[in-house]
C-alpha cells in the first residue's frame, strides 16, 4: 500500500488480535500483489500490457472497473482510471519541474475512459493507454478486511491503512477512535482530532505532493480533460462516510471540483473537514 | 461502449438500491455502487464527531429577591480543554454581585427596634411588625475551580480538583478527588469521591462571641478574629444504564464539617416570658445603641450531614425526563426532601424547551427558635435563622435553549422561587402568635446562557 | 419517592446481567442532553443558590458551598 497499515483491536483476548492482524494483513497483501501496478504479472499489469488485445478479467477486477465507471459518470469524467499516464510528465517531487503543454497534450491523447472497450469481463485498452485502481485499492482493501473482521467478532476494531480508515463498530464505552488529521504544515503535528465511533474515514491531500512554480503551487490531482493539476483544489479533504470506500471517493471528488470542493461536500451533505 | 454493461453491474444488485440517501444526488449513487462493489453489505451509518480543543459555557445570572431582599447578578464561564486519550481539563469562573437586604434574626413585634450594624460603628431602625433586616448587606465574590480528569487503565477514571473563592468577609480553598471504575461493558459505574475544604471567616467588625449581647456603637469587647472551619464530603455513587432509553443513578453522600458554623450577623431577639415582646434596653449615655436585648446566634461547632440522592433520566420518543429525588438528615435534626423534575421537550432540530419543577421541604434545627426568653438559662445553641426552619419551597419554570447555524446554543432560563416557612406553635411566645415571624421568601431567577465551541 | 426507591429496589433484585445495553445500542445514551449532569453550568449555578438559602446542599455530586452565605 506504500504507507504503514495498522489495525487497532479493543479486546484482551491475544489469540483473537493476533488472528485478526493475521487475515488483515493476509487481506492487504493479497489486493496489493492483485492490483498495484508496480507489480508485474498482475492483473493490471496483463491489461496494461495488453497491446491491443481485450483481456479478460475476474470478477473482482470486474466490480473495481465497474465501480470506477460509476465513479467517472458521477464526476462528468473528472475521475478517470486512465490519467495514470500523465505521471510521465507530472512528477510531484516539491521541485519547479512544471512540463510544457506540447508534453502533456502528447500524453492526453491517452487518456480517456471512453477509448476503452469494456464489456464486462472482457476489457480492451487501446495501445499506450492503462489504467490505475490506485485511487480506490486501499479504501476498498480497507473495507475488505473490516468485511473479513466483522465476520470474526465483535469487538470494535479499526483499520487504517496510511490514513484510510474504518472503524468495524462502535467501541464499547462510545467513545470512539480519536483519530487525528495530519497538520498541513508537515511537521507531524495534529490539525484536528476527529472521534470515529464507526464507519469510514479517508483523507485527500496533497501535503507531501506538489511543484511550485513562478509562485503557483500545482497540486497533484490531475484533470484527465486538461492534463493540469486541478486549480483551486483543496489542500487537503477529509471525509466521513459509511464506509472508507465512500469517504475516499468523497475526498476525490471533492478534490476534482477545485474550487467548489466544499460547496460540493455541502449539496451532498457529507461530513468533511477541508483545507485550503 | 460498454457503458449498459457496467450500469447493469451496479443496479442489478437489489440490496443495494435502499442506501437511505437522497436519490439522484452523487451520494446515493457512490452508497449503491459502494455496495455493489462491497458484495452487497450495506454499512452501518458513520458516527464520527470532530473533537474540539476548547468549548464553552456560559451564563449571566439575575437572582432577585421581592421586597429588596437580595440582589445578585452573576457571571459564570465554564472551559473545558479535551486532549488526546480522554484527558480533561475543566476550569470555571463565577464572578457574584450581591446587594440586598437579608433578615438578622430579630423577631418583630409592634414597636420600632434599634440595631447596631455589622460593622459596630452605626445604628439603624427599624419600624413596628416588620421583620428586621439587615440592608449593608453587599459583597462581591469570585470562585475558581480547576478539575483534571483522566482514565486510569481501561476501565477507571480519576479526576482531581482543586477550588478557591474568595469574598470580602470569607476565604475558602477546597480540593477534591474521584475514582469510577466502569464494569458489565460499561453499563455499571461505580465512584468514590472525596472533598476537603478549609475557609475562613474573617467578619466585618469581627467575629462576635456566640450568645453575648448585640453592644453599642464602638463596643468591640465581644468580638474576635478569624474564625475557620473544615469540611469533609464523600461521594459514593454508582450509575447504571438500564436499557437504552434509561439511565440511574443513586448516590450516597456523607458531610462532616467541623469549626466555626455560625452566620456572624445572625442574631436571636430576648423576648418577655409571657408578653413575647423584645426586653428593652437602654443604651449608654451618649453613644447610641440596641433599643432591646439581643443575643448573637450560637451553632454547634460540628455538623454531620447523610443524603441519599437518585436520578433517573429518560428518553422518550426525541424528550427527556430527568427526575432526582434527595433525602438528607443531619445530627442538627433537619431532615429534608427534594424532588427536581426537568423535561426536555424539542422543538424542530435547532430548538428545545424544558419546563422545571423543584419541590424542596425541610424540618427545623433542634436549636432552632424564634427568640430567646430573658431570665432564664441561656440554651447552649440558639439561632433565629430562617434557613434552619421549617419551611417548604417550590421552583417552577422553564429553561428554552435554540443552536446557531454554527452549532452554538443560546440559551435563557426564567424561573421563580418560593420558599414559605411555619413556626411551630411551640417556639411562638405570647404577642408572637400574632405577628408574621417567618421572612417567606420569593425570588425570581434569570439566566442567559451561551455554550460554543462544542 | 417511593418510585425511586422500587426503581433502585428493582435494580438490585435483578443483578447487573440483565441490566444494560450493548455498546452498539448506545446512541441514545450518548446524547449529551442524556448525560446525568447534562447543563453542569445550571447544576453548579443552582447548587450555589440552593445552597444559600436551603440547609440541604449536594447529593448530586460535593457539597457544594465555599461561600460565606450560610
Amino acid at each position: 500500500m506504500g504507507s504503514p497499515c495498522e489495525v487497532l483491536i479493543e479486546s484482551d483476548d491475544e489469540v483473537l488480535s493476533k488472528k485478526l492482524i493475521d487475515v488483515v494483513a493476509t487481506e492487504a497483501w493479497r489486493i496489493e500483489d492483485k492490483f498495484s501496478r508496480y507489480i508485474p504479472g498482475n492483473i493490471i499489469g496483463r491489461i496494461n500490457s495488453g497491446d491491443g488485445q481485450p483481456i479478460e478479467v475476474d470478477e473482482e477486477t470486474a466490480n473495481l472497473i465497474d465501480f470506477s465507471f460509476s465513479l467517472h459518470k458521477m464526476s462528468a469524467g473528472a475521475f478517470d482510471i486512465t490519467s495514470g499516464v500523465l505521471r510521465e510528465a507530472w512528477s510531484f517531487d516539491g521541485s519547479d519541474n512544471v512540463p510544457s503543454n506540447t508534453r502533456v497534450n502528447d500524453i492526453l491523447a491517452r487518456v480517456g475512459w471512453e477509448k476503452i472497450g469494456w464489456q464486462s469481463p472482457c476489457i480492451h485498452l487501446p495501445q499506450g493507454m492503462q489504467i490505475d485502481l490506485g485511487g480506490i485499492g486501499k479504501e476498498y482493501a480497507v473495507d475488505r478486511a473490516t468485511a473479513i473482521v466483522l465476520k470474526l467478532t465483535n469487538q470494535p476494531c479499526l483499520i487504517n491503512f496510511g490514513g484510510d480508515i474504518r472503524a468495524s463498530q462502535t467501541s464499547v464505552d462510545q467513545r470512539g477512535w480519536q483519530v487525528g488529521i495530519e497538520s498541513l504544515q508537515n511537521d507531524q503535528t495534529t490539525q484536528r482530532v476527529i472521534r470515529l465511533q464507526q464507519g469510514g474515514l479517508a483523507t485527500s491531500g496533497d501535503s507531501h505532493r506538489f511543484l511550485f512554480k513562478n509562485g503557483i503551487r500545482y497540486g497533484h490531482v490531475l484533470s484527465p480533460k486538461t492534463g493540469w493539476p486541478i486549480p483551486d483544489a483543496p489542500r487537503s479533504v477529509t471525509v466521513a462516510a459509511d464506509t472508507c470506500t465512500q469517504a475516499g471517493m468523497f475526498a476525490t471528488l471533492a478534490m476534482l471540483r477545485g474550487a467548489e470542493a466544499e460547496a460540493f461536500l455541502e449539496q451532498e451533505s457529507v461530513q468533511y473537514w477541508c483545507y485550503r | 461502449m460498454g457503458l449498459a454493461a457496467a450500469d447493469a453491474a451496479v443496479t442489478n444488485n437489489n440490496d443495494c438500491g435502499m442506501t437511505g440517501k437522497k436519490p439522484n444526488t452523487t451520494a446515493a449513487a457512490l452508497a449503491s455502487a459502494t455496495c455493489a462493489l462491497l458484495g452487497g453489505i450495506s454499512a452501518e451509518p458513520v458516527q464520527a464527531q470532530e473533537e474540539k480543543d476548547w468549548s464553552f459555557d456560559t451564563a449571566l445570572l439575575y437572582y432577585g429577591e421581592s421586597d429588596s431582599r437580595v440582589q445578585d447578578i452573576s457571571l459564570n464561564v465554564l472551559a473545558i480543554r479535551s486532549f488526546i486519550d480522554d484527558r480533561i481539563l475543566s476550569l470555571s469562573l463565577g464572578v457574584d454581585t450581591l446587594t440586598g437586604a437579608t433578615p438578622i434574626g430579630a423577631a418583630p413585634f409592634n414597636g420600632p427596634q434599634t440595631f447596631t450594624s455589622p460593622s459596630g460603628a452605626q445604628v439603624s431602625t427599624r419600624s413596628a411588625n416588620e421583620i428586621p433586616l439587615d440592608d449593608t448587606f453587599l459583597d462581591t465574590r469570585v470562585a475558581l475551580a480547576a478539575t483534571w480528569q483522566q482514565p486510569l487503565g481501561r476501565l477507571n477514571t480519576v479526576s482531581a480538583g482543586v477550588s478557591i473563592s474568595d469574598e470580602y468577609d470569607y476565604l475558602h480553598l477546597g480540593a477534591n478527588f474521584k475514582i469510577s471504575w466502569d464494569f458489565n461493558k460499561r453499563n455499571t459505574t461505580v465512584s468514590l469521591g472525596l472533598a476537603f475544604a478549609n475557609d475562613e471567616f474573617d467578619p466585618v467588625g469581627g467575629a462576635p462571641t456566640p450568645l453575648t449581647p448585640m453592644l453599642d456603637v464602638g463596643d468591640v469587647s465581644n468580638r474576635n478574629g478569624d474564625q475557620s472551619k473544615n469540611i469533609v464530603d464523600l461521594v459514593l455513587g454508582v450509575s447504571q444504564v438500564i436499557n437504552r432509553n434509561l439511565l440511574v443513578q443513586l448516590n450516597y453522600s456523607f458531610s462532616n464539617a467541623d469549626g466555626y458554623l455560625n452566620d456572624p450577623y445572625k442574631i436571636l431577639s430576648v423576648v418577655d416570658s409571657i408578653t413575647g415582646d423584645p426586653v428593652a434596653r437602654v443604651p449608654t449615655p451618649g453613644i447610641q445603641g440596641p433599643s432591646h436585648e439581643y443575643l448573637f446566634e450560637s451553632r454547634p461547632g460540628e455538623r454531620t450531614k447523610h443524603s441519599l440522592f437518585g436520578q433517573a433520566k429518560v428518553y422518550m420518543n426525541g424528550r427527556i425526563l430527568d427526575a432526582s429525588y434527595r433525602y438528607m438528615t443531619d445530627d442538627w435534626d433537619i431532615d429534608s426532601h427534594t424532588i427536581d423534575l426537568r423535561y426536555r421537550w424539542p422543538l424542530g432540530d435547532t430548538r428545545f424547551i424544558e419546563p422545571h419543577v423543584r419541590f424542596y421541604t425541610q424540618t427545623e434545627a433542634d436549636f432552632y427558635r424564634t427568640s430567646i426568653i430573658g431570665g432564664t438559662a441561656f440554651p447552649t445553641n440558639a439561632s433565629a435563622d430562617y434557613r434552619l426552619g421549617n419551611f417548604d419551597a417550590i421552583t417552577i419554570g422553564f429553561k428554552y435553549g435554540w443552536k446557531t447555524e454554527a452549532g452554538n446554543q443560546w440559551n435563557t432560563r426564567l424561573e421563580f422561587y418560593s420558599a414559605d416557612g411555619s413556626v411551630p406553635g411551640n417556639l411562638l411566645v405570647g404577642n408572637q402568635a400574632g405577628q408574621e415571624m417567618y421572612p417567606d421568601l420569593d425570588a425570581i431567577i434569570f439566566q442567559l446562557g451561551y455554550r460554543f465551541g462544542k | 419517592m417511593k418510585k425511586v426507591f422500587c426503581i433502585f429496589a428493582a435494580l438490585s433484585i435483578a443483578g447487573c446481567s440483565s441490566l444494560g445495553v450493548e455498546p452498539w445500542e448506545r446512541d441514545v445514551l450518548a446524547k449529551e442532553e442524556m448525560q446525568l449532569i447534562a447543563d453542569p453550568l445550571d447544576v453548579a449555578i443552582d447548587e450555589h443558590i440552593y445552597f444559600s438559602k436551603e440547609a440541604s446542599s449536594g447529593g448530586r455530586g460535593f457539597g457544594g458551598g465555599g461561600c460565606g452565605c450560610n
